[in-house]
């Protein structure tokens, strides 16, 4: 098909002209809050592995969530309507804040889409709270070698459920703080799973969300906050968004990205969920 | 003929050659030799540069990529990398210099970026409208994403076919630039060949007392031509990169660069 101009394309290659309106189409998967999705480009993308980190709080397992429900946003409401897979490490997966949070999503999408009763009524058969939990697939993860073995497992359950959209590592820290002695071997597991991740994200044109807690870090002459799971993993991802406090307001700092600025922006955690922050006199609010 | 069951660097002997016969197969297996007149020659009157389009890096490494050597470009997370290989890739694309093989191992090759930079690009001199040089120059950039050694070797195989089989081609089309991002990811060896420019990305690992070094260990050291390292400030666009190890220049200078935005 290359004409005598083109250079020849190797079998599995793309050349970027291509590559372009392809991305061009690709739908993002909305986040809740619009700065946030402002400062990533549109939302979450697909084929590619976004690390969120932050102190415990500031509301990495609510984003997490959030994302969960929202990647399944009808096609005709904006969203991908695809299902998610959600990997708890920590047991922080509350059912009823998800319940809610879906409650939520759906009075949003009705506000924004008053006439959708008159549209079809397939459309309004989907938009029930108990649908977007029963989309959502839940493993629950007590060791590392659980943790190598459901992202193994991935690629064979992906093959089977053609419609997830997101899988989400909620996160992927825990397991690989306590039980390693021996460092080198951690690196070469975690550099062995984040390959595996970037190649399902890309393979089944799904987002990679992991979440990670935060560690201290003595640089420079003092001691600081950072990601944990050292230096190695910081490069394991596409892009990375940290969620930090600024006094009384939660702000997100996109701190890696291959095609946008670093940038931050304040956003607000709910009853409804992840949203954008009203004023900047938002209280921390304690969720449940 | 005699010679059947050459494997590898080795010459396997299946029955006795005559003493000309070995003579002219030796003389094929191991090529040519040169003088250091020919090599100096080489370096100083065939000097092919593909500039990487940023002004500082290029500075440092003295006019840019060199045709036949590996340069590699470590620094610590979000220094600034990758924005260098997408700068090369674009600019070597778009200067019909030739085409260019991107490998990616972390789904970093952003496709609106190398528009993004294309665009940006000052006007060449052959007069087209901006669109047919966007499709042109993009055309010419063929991406692939690689997450295993294996799947490594396998494209580098393949390049290495494709380069054979094309000697006589127009320039522009021929793979000129091959951009490995990053290969610690794939923690692997790779080839330099001799028509083609190669440029890896390295991570940078901790060393003790909180230093950061380039990973992959001491017996990488010796592999890249040239090495630089990229620091990033805090929050800005302005990078700073700095000469570990180059076969012409003296190391330990450091240029500030702007990525633009």
């Amino acid at each position: 098909m290359a004409s005598d101009g083109d250079p020849p394309v190797l079998a599995g290659a793309q050349n970027a002209w291509d590559m372009l309106s392809e991305e061009q189409s690709q739908k993002h998967i909305t986040t809740g809050s619009g700065n946030i999705n402002n400062i990533l480009g549109g939302g979450i993308h697909c084929k590619e592995v976004t690390e969120i980190g932050g102190v415990p709080g500031v509301g990495k397992t609510q984003l997490g969530i959030q994302l969960a429900i929202n990647v399944q946003i009808p096609v005709e409401y904006g969203g991908l309507g695809g299902k998610a897979v959600y990997i708890d490490t920590e047991g922080s997966f509350m059912v009823e804040r998800v319940y809610q949070i879906a409650e939520g999503c759906i009075s949003d999408i009705l506000e924004h889409f008053p006439h959708s009763h008159e549209k079809s009524s397939s459309g309004q058969r989907k938009l029930q709270p108990e649908h977007f939990l029963a989309d959502i697939f839940y493993f629950r993860i007590c060791s590392y070698t659980e943790q190598i073995a459901v992202i193994n497992y991935l690629e064979k359950f992906l093959g089977e459920h053609k419609d997830v959209r997101i899988v989400i590592i909620d996160s992927v820290t825990f397991h690989f703080r306590q039980d390693f002695d021996d460092l080198a071997l951690r690196t070469r597991v975690l550099s062995g799973l984040s390959l595996k991740l970037m190649k399902i994200a890309k393979a089944y044109n799904l987002a990679v969300v992991l979440l990670n807690q935060v560690t201290t870090k003595f640089t420079e002459g003092s001691f600081q906050l950072t990601l944990a799971l050292g230096d190695s993993w910081s490069h394991s991802c596409t892009n990375r968004l940290i969620l930090y406090w600024n006094g009384n307001e939660r702000y997100a700092y996109l701190d890696k990205s291959p095609s946008l600025p670093v940038a931050s922006a304040p956003y607000a955690v709910t009853g409804k969920g992840v949203r954008d922050a009203v004023s900047s006199n938002c209280k921390r609010v304690r969720v449940m | 003929m005699a010679a059947a069951g050459i494997s590898g660097c080795g010459l396997k002997r299946h029955c006795a050659l005559a003493d000309h016969e070995e003579k002219e197969m030796m003389k094929d297996q191991c090529g040519r030799f040169w003088n250091g007149m020919d090599l100096l020659k080489d370096v100083t009157e065939n000097k092919h540069f593909l500039p990487t389009g940023l002004e500082g890096i290029d500075t440092l490494l003295g006019g840019g990529l060199r045709q036949g050597q590996v340069t590699e470009i470590t620094g610590p997370s979000s220094s600034g990398k990758t924005q260098v290989c997408l700068h090369s890739a674009s600019y070597v694309a778009a200067r019909h210099m030739g085409a260019v093989m991107y490998l990616d191992t972390s789904n970093s090759f952003s496709p609106s970026r190398i528009a993004n930079i294309t665009d940006e690009l000052p006007i060449s001199l052959v007069q087209e409208p901006r669109h047919v040089r966007l499709k042109r120059a993009m055309s010419s950039i063929i991406c692939e994403s690689v997450f295993d050694i294996f799947a490594l070797f396998e494209v580098l195989h393949r390049l290495e076919l494709s380069l054979l089989n094309d000697k006589v081609n127009n320039v522009g089309s021929k793979v000129c630039l091959l951009i490995i991002d990053s290969i610690s990811s794939l923690l692997a060896p790779i080839i330099g060949g001799k028509y083609l420019q190669v440029q890896v990305t390295n991570h940078m690992v901790s060393a003790g007392n909180g230093a950061l070094k380039p990973a992959l260990g001491e017996s990488w050291k010796a592999v890249p031509h040239v090495r630089l390292v990229i620091f990033r400030d805090h929050g800005s666009n302005i990078c700073t990169a700095t000469v570990l190890k180059h076969t012409l220049m003296a190391s330990g200078r450091p240029m500030k660069f702007v990525v633009p935005s």
